[in-house]
């Protein structure tokens, strides 16, 4: 049986105790003593007489005691219950932080809601009994942990948060969260310091060194440990560990696999049968059943065909069991931008192999397949002048002679504005004129035609790995096969003043191959041999396919395709290869920006819900402003959407190992710890919840007045 | 008018002076019931006394004249003997005082009425007794309170008065009131067809005083009661929380004399009003006497109703 007061200051008015006894000591007649010969008929007369002075006085001066006591006690407004909650909670004044274990293993379903929510009826009568004079904070133990609540005695914030609280989808850091805490309490001026720590005992959470040793320096702190894992419904049975995605190429048709891993999470038991399911786009799209052996894997492979070039979100998700989060596991795929190229032939022939275009436009798209990334569109030169060029992404000179007049100013507009330019040489070319009339595209001048005879040692590219995006895909035998290509012909370039390029093939000789250069927003390549195989024989090896489809990718910008990132809750994103932040649109259609520090890439960290995150180019309103400055509250018109990822859960909080009661003085060395079920706790709450007996002392009160005051009026 | 053969009474400490004794030998006592003898010139007695004809001897006892010791059988024997000689003699009286503690009461108001209970029944005993002695009738007095304290053996000699004064004198009250015990046992030491004057309080926790007063009348004794108290005992006049401490063998009792004041009073005129109404139906005189009232005129009251009594 424990009291507990609401308003315990007005026990210090039981020191009026005092006005009554003092009274009656002051006004209390001098006792004398007396000797008397019949005492025998006095103390008879006692026993016959109603009419008792002395003892009147005494139960007068009991039931005026009694009548202040309740005042107070009644005032105190107090509570009485048996073993409740709050016979945990301190008498003294003290300083508590709660940590309350939000990581998704929370979510488990239990009779009444889900673990977390049981946790948080708890927390919130724990707070709600907090005496007066009691202080608190609250903490979340979810990685990473983080003060929710920093010291108050007044529990209205914290009692509004819980309501709307709901479990993360973070694993848990029970260790931080103690660190937190213990930070916490060393700046707490109480002398008794309580940890109260609500979770589910998840083993994953639990990393003895992460957890501080300043406990075990100070005593005073008591740990407090409340379990929810016993109140989980049902068990937590398997998890989609992991999904990969593949795509077959060079068929007619795109077709996805999609390869799911599901780990059976029962050590001694396994699941037969376990219906297995691919959803697309929101759509059941197929399922399976599979076996898993007790304590291991297996893996499904789906398929599934790419009608169009959208991109496709999906999930595989496994039969429900207590821990719903875990059940499901989130994709994304981006398919390749369809690239619009225009390619201009400058010396078409009556053979169509003999055009100077013909492998290009076969590279470009080998099956003439309408679901080609790039679809490819062959010019003559006189035909080029009526061309939209905004129609297209990439144009491919292709040993074109020269332009009409004022056709090179058209090309310039068309690069400024973010256009690929491509141009393979040969002998139609007037260097003449690109050297005169093309200086703005080109850094680098047509210097002369270099030409091995028969029976000469050809050119041949100097084969080697690159980092370059276009490039960094040819390794190993690709780059051998790359190396024996002859080159009869080529040109060699001489850079113009002030301007910058980059070089990133050579020939043996040190002879520019490629030469790249960025003018305006758009990107201009120069090979200086011929696409065809006039002045070479790479049109007909293997590699010139994904050579120009990179290049031509690379040049019009569609090769940072970000769909494949598999990325686990909280962990952050970093952007490699971009020089801007980009847009991040957070599933609920949240924009913000991704951090951008001046000597590193940038960084997307608010990876914290589960679900698909699409990523978009955009310009940013000044160079001035940080990039980490207030993000659109709409995506902006220009923004080009360059993607996107999926964040899922991780399933290293799904292992179902539960830290054994026994250990639980390894994590708190020195530190006095309290460990009980919370349905021992709920329990004992819902039958103690406690009888405010204010009610009760107002009626004895009132008892005693009318008692006193029938004394008084009798005598 | 003071008597010669009292020389005694002035000489005493106690409080009656010689006015009270003057008054009390004012009056005369008779003898309501003749005994045996005649009192000379009134009654003859059947008991032995001084004489000129001797009756007997008996041994000597403290009290007996040393000159009727005979000192010739003294010399036989070794043993003191005295002669007894047949004459006529008085009433034989025995004075019965209780000397238990109840009766040193005294008031803590110096301005109570009453004078202490313990002179007042000295006082009322030595007028008895030299009344009775100018009559020339054989006093006794015997003190007691849970047993016979002391003795004197009736005697009518004047000078026995001073036997009476002295052992008056030197009398301590303390100890327990058995007045059943004590006349039980004394009952046989008593002369019979004598009178028995009893002054007491009568404050005893005993159930049958009244059985043992019928018994002495049994015995052909005649009976006076004096039932002597203090007006504080009667009222109960105290105020406040007081501790009464018993002065017999009762525990001390803390009260408020205020609670139990008509309760006590009723209980006292209970046991007055008890022997005032049982003991004329046995022949006793009871007489009520507060220390308050004047002890000449309880004396006189008692004896005018004596021989009022007598005259019927």
């Amino acid at each position: 049986m424990n009291f507990s007061f609401t308003s315990p200051w007005y026990l210090l008015g039981l020191l009026g105790l005092a006005l009554p006894i003092l009274i009656h000591l002051l006004t209390r007649r001098q006792q004398t003593r007396l000797k008397f010969s019949a005492v025998y008929l006095l103390q008879q007369a006692r026993k016959r007489s109603v009419r008792k002075s002395r003892p009147n006085k005494l139960l007068l001066l009991l039931l005026r005691c009694l009548a202040i006591g309740f005042l107070c006690l009644a005032l105190a407004n107090p509570n009485l219950s048996s073993g409740g909650l709050e016979s945990i909670l301190a008498s003294r004044p003290s300083a508590h932080v709660f940590v309350l274990d939000d990581s998704y293993s929370m979510s488990a379903t239990s009779d009444q809601g889900t673990l977390f929510d049981r946790a948080k009826t708890t927390l919130t009568e724990l707070i709600e009994k907090l005496p007066g004079n009691h202080s608190f904070s609250l903490v979340l133990a979810s990685h990473p942990a983080r003060v929710v609540q920093d010291w108050t005695e007044d529990p209205g914030q914290t009692l509004k948060w819980l309501k709307a609280a709901q479990p993360s989808h973070r694993i848990t850091r029970i260790g931080k969260a103690v660190t937190v805490a213990a930070d916490l309490l060393s700046s707490a001026p109480q002398e008794n310091k309580r940890i109260f720590i609500l979770t589910d005992m998840d083993q994953n959470g639990w990393d003895r060194d992460e957890f501080p040793t300043a406990l075990a320096e100070d005593s005073s702190t008591q740990i407090k440990i409340i379990d929810f894992s016993a109140s989980q419904k049902g068990l937590n049975r398997a998890l989609v560990e992991k999904v990969k995605l593949n795509q077959e190429f060079l068929t007619n048709r795109r077709v996805i696999r999609v390869q799911a891993t599901i780990a059976n999470l029962l050590p001694n038991r396994a699941i037969k049968q376990l219906p297995v399911t691919l959803v697309i786009n929101g759509k059941r799209q197929s399922e399976s059943m599979i076996d898993l052996p007790a304590k291991g894997k297996a893996t499904h492979e789906f398929s599934f065909p790419l009608l169009n070039n959208d991109p496709v979100t999906g999930h595989v998700e496994i039969q429900e069991d207590a821990l719903a989060a875990d059940n499901r596991r989130l994709f994304v795929y981006q398919p390749d931008r369809k690239i619009k190229a225009l390619v201009v032939d400058g010396d078409p022939r009556g053979v169509a192999h003999q055009h100077d275009s013909f492998y290009v436009e076969k590279a470009l798209n080998p099956f003439s397949s309408p679901m080609a990334d790039i679809e490819p569109t062959v010019s003559t030169l006189s035909e080029f002048s009526e061309r939209d060029l905004k129609q297209y992404s990439v144009i491919i000179l292709c040993n074109v002679r020269d332009l009409a007049i004022g056709l090179e100013q058209e090309l310039e507009k068309f690069v400024l504005r973010g256009g690929a330019l491509l141009i393979g040489l040969g002998d139609q070319v007037d260097p003449k004129y690109y050297n005169e009339r093309l200086g703005l595209l080109l850094p680098v001048t047509l210097k002369s035609i270099n030409q091995v005879r028969t029976k000469d040692k050809p050119f041949h590219l100097k084969a080697q790995p690159s980092d370059h995006p276009a490039l960094k895909v040819f390794t190993g035998s690709m780059l051998k096969e790359m190396a024996r290509i002859p080159f009869q012909t080529l040109y060699s370039v001489e850079p113009r003043r002030e301007r910058e390029f980059e070089t990133p093939m050579h020939f043996t000789n040190r002879f520019p191959a490629v030469i790249e250069s960025n003018f305006g927003e758009g990107k201009v390549i120069l090979f200086v041999s011929s696409l065809d195989r006039d002045w070479n024989n790479f049109p007909i090896h293997p590699t010139f396919l994904p050579w120009i489809q990179r290049w031509v990718k690379y040049a019009a910008q569609g090769l940072e395709n970000i769909s494949r990132h598999d990325v686990t809750v909280g962990t952050p994103l970093v952007f490699e290869e971009m020089e801007q932040a980009p847009l991040v649109v957070a599933p609920g259609g949240i924009i913000s920006i991704a951090r951008k520090n001046p000597q590193s890439p940038p960084v997307f960290e608010d990876t914290h819900r589960p679900g698909v995150y699409e990523l978009y180019h955009w310009s940013a309103p000044s160079v001035s402003e940080p990039m980490d400055s207030l993000p659109p509250k709409q995506l902006p018109a220009d923004a080009k959407r360059l993607g996107s990822f999926t964040v899922n859960f991780d399933p290293a909080e799904s292992v179902p190992g539960k830290v054994p009661e026994k250990e639980l003085s390894q994590y708190f060395p020195g530190a006095q710890v309290d460990y009980s079920p919370a349905d021992q706790s709920l329990n004992a709450a819902s039958v103690g919840a406690g009888v405010p007996l204010t009610t009760l002392l107002f009626l004895l009160l009132a008892v005693m007045m009318f008692w006193e005051g029938w004394i008084v009026r009798k005598e | 008018m003071i008597d010669r053969r009292m020389p005694m009474a002035e000489s005493t400490q106690f409080n009656y002076g010689p006015e009270t004794l003057s008054e009390v030998s004012s009056l005369s006592i008779r003898a309501i019931q003749l005994v045996e003898g005649l009192l000379s010139g009134h009654h003859r007695s059947p008991h032995k006394g001084s004489s000129v004809e001797f009756a007997e001897y008996k041994d000597y006892s403290p009290g007996d004249d040393i000159r009727h010791i005979d000192w010739k059988v003294v010399g036989k024997t070794d043993k003191y003997h005295v002669k007894q000689f047949e004459q006529s003699t008085n009433l034989k009286c025995t004075l019965l005082l209780d000397a238990s503690g109840s009766m040193a009461y005294r008031s803590p108001d110096s301005k109570s009425p009453g004078m202490d209970k313990r002179d007042y029944a000295r006082t009322l005993v030595a007028a008895m007794g030299y009344l009775l002695l100018k009559q020339f009738d054989a006093v006794g007095l015997t003190l007691f309170n849970d047993a016979v304290v002391s003795h004197l053996p009736p005697r009518s000699k004047p000078s026995h008065f001073q036997n009476i004064l002295h052992g008056l004198q030197d009398m301590e009250f303390k100890g327990v009131t058995r007045i059943e015990e004590v006349v039980g046992n004394l009952i046989e030491r008593l002369p019979g067809r004598g009178m028995l004057i009893l002054v007491s309080d009568l404050l005893t926790r005993e159930d049958d005083v009244f059985k043992t007063l019928k018994m002495l009348k049994s015995r052909g004794l005649e009976v006076i009661l004096f039932h002597v108290l203090h007006p504080d005992e009667v009222t109960l006049p105290f105020e406040g929380d007081l501790v009464f401490e018993s002065l017999e063998d009762d525990p001390p009792l803390g009260l408020d004399p205020f609670d139990v004041r008509q309760q006590y009073q009723q209980a006292i005129q209970e046991q007055i009003e008890f022997y005032t109404k049982n003991c004329p139906t046995l022949g006793i005189d009871y007489l009520f006497l507060e220390t308050s009232t004047p002890l000449e005129q309880a004396l006189r009251y008692y004896l005018l109703r004596r021989k009022s009594l007598r005259k019927i």
